[in-house]
């Protein structure tokens, strides 16, 4: 028996008020977004930089961005799926990746501006906290982290883009509550835990126990980086050349694959009112030779 | 116990957001930017609490005095007894929008700019004065 009463009226949908479409996807957060955005109105045009974290499930995204009431305008972006164009090959979406990505897309932003001989940054990764101090003739580029939905535990893969990012030159305010290492109980950041982060000390630590413990299961978890020979000890090399391989050359490379010139279909093609109706009489025409042989002719002007 | 007539009295559909608007407000009022001399209108969103004029000053047109960080300081008039005072508020930018009263004005001076430069360019001498609507001719019925 069908239970009437369960069902939505027309009332119910007359009066329902959707939340914004980024909402409604679940993409974005308002409240947050505001904050981001707003700038002071004794400011007036000038542009306020987010640095955007996001992270896919095989790609890391991180972008500067700044509002506009036509849309927002990307000044920079870095993906997690350039880095093997500086050497890095396997594990694109863990904390050292993002570290990378972080440096990369400062970097970036830096030669962009021609900030970069200013501003060097942290090269060498130590793990401590590093803020950049302003030089002589500019200010360093500020601009605000952004993180999404994601939520902000200690340790989590988008602080770990804000260290890169800042030991890139970029000016973030930030604290070192968030950065893996910190520790609750002692309210300090463990500098040697961070520094292990950042040069993939866990995934090494990780590797190191399956081979020991279960090899089949390192077998396949590990399969890429045993296809490319990479070893739990050789990992910190790995990344240090990584990172001197973004700061030599952090400039967007264009890809030299053509657009294809038709876009492949990825659902069918919608019909048009003339071919909806001849496909309808084809319909027709077909039900009623299928059906009684001697059914009307008039239906066929349907 | 009498009614009372404090801040907001009165004003519970007058600052009342409209049917399905309510809730989270569009990033691009935050985006505008004013300078000193626009013409804003002063709009109340029920919504955004701080920063609120006074119900008097809904509906109302002003030129903006001030800028401040989240604030706009806008001058309306206000008619106090025999005497009409300009008076100077200040406004979160949530409760003001731009004013199109003085766009009409805007576009005539571009446009009467570019037709005196056009004539200029020929030599001639043209008048961009607006000319009244003169009484109907028999043929305009």
């Amino acid at each position: 028996m069908v239970f009437v009463k369960a069902q939505k009226s027309k009332a119910y949908f007359k009066r329902f008020q959707v939340k914004y479409k980024r909402r409604r996807e679940g993409k974005t957060d308002y409240r947050a977004r505001i904050r981001l955005i707003n700038q002071d109105k004794n400011k007036y045009n000038t542009p306020k930089y987010r640095f955007v974290v996001r992270f896919t499930n095989q790609d890391i995204i991180a972008q500067i961005v700044s509002a506009s009431i036509a849309g927002d305008i990307v000044m920079a972006a870095a993906y997690a799926r350039e880095l093997p164009r500086y050497g890095l090959e396997v594990g694109l979406t863990n904390y050292a990746a993002a570290y990378c990505t972080g440096l990369l897309l400062a970097r970036r932003v830096l030669k962009m501006l021609e900030m970069d001989d200013e501003y060097e940054g942290n090269v060498e990764a130590t793990g401590e906290d590093y803020s950049v101090e302003p030089a002589e003739s500019r200010r360093p580029f500020r601009a605000l982290l952004d993180v999404g939905l994601i939520r902000t535990t200690t340790g989590n893969r988008v602080f770990g883009a804000l260290k890169g990012a800042l030991d890139g030159g970029l000016d973030v305010p930030h604290s070192d509550k968030r950065f893996a290492g910190f520790s609750k109980d002692s309210k300090q950041l463990d500098v040697e835990v961070h520094r292990k982060y950042i040069y993939g000390g866990h995934v090494a630590a990780y590797m190191t126990t399956l081979m020991e413990d279960e090899p089949e299961k390192y077998q396949s978890h590990f399969s890429e980086y045993i296809k490319k020979g990479l070893e739990p000890e050789g990992l910190e090399e790995m990344y240090k050349k990584v990172h001197a391989a973004i700061r030599a050359d952090p400039t967007v490379k264009k890809s030299e694959k053509q657009p294809p010139k038709e876009h492949k279909r990825y659902h069918l093609k919608k019909l048009t009112y003339e071919e909806r109706k001849a496909r309808l009489i084809e319909r027709l025409n077909a039900l009623n030779a299928a059906g009684a042989g001697d059914g009307d002719e008039d239906e066929d002007d349907e | 116990m009498p009614a009372g007539h404090g801040l907001r009295s009165r004003t519970r559909d007058l600052f009342a957001r409209p049917f399905r608007k309510k809730g989270p407000t569009p990033l691009s009022i935050y985006l505008r930017t004013y300078k000193i001399g626009d013409y804003v209108d002063v709009k109340v969103n029920g919504s955004i609490h701080k920063g609120m004029p006074h119900k008097f000053y809904h509906g109302r047109t002003g030129r903006v005095w001030n800028v401040t960080k989240r604030a706009i300081g806008v001058e309306v008039n206000k008619q106090v007894g025999n005497r009409i005072i300009r008076k100077r508020i200040h406004v979160r930018v949530e409760h003001v929008q731009p004013s199109r009263c003085h766009e009409e004005i805007l576009q005539r001076i571009k446009r009467n700019d570019e037709l005196k430069a056009e004539a200029k360019a020929r030599g001639e001498v043209i008048s961009t004065k607006r000319q009244p609507k003169g009484p109907q001719t028999l043929a305009s019925w």
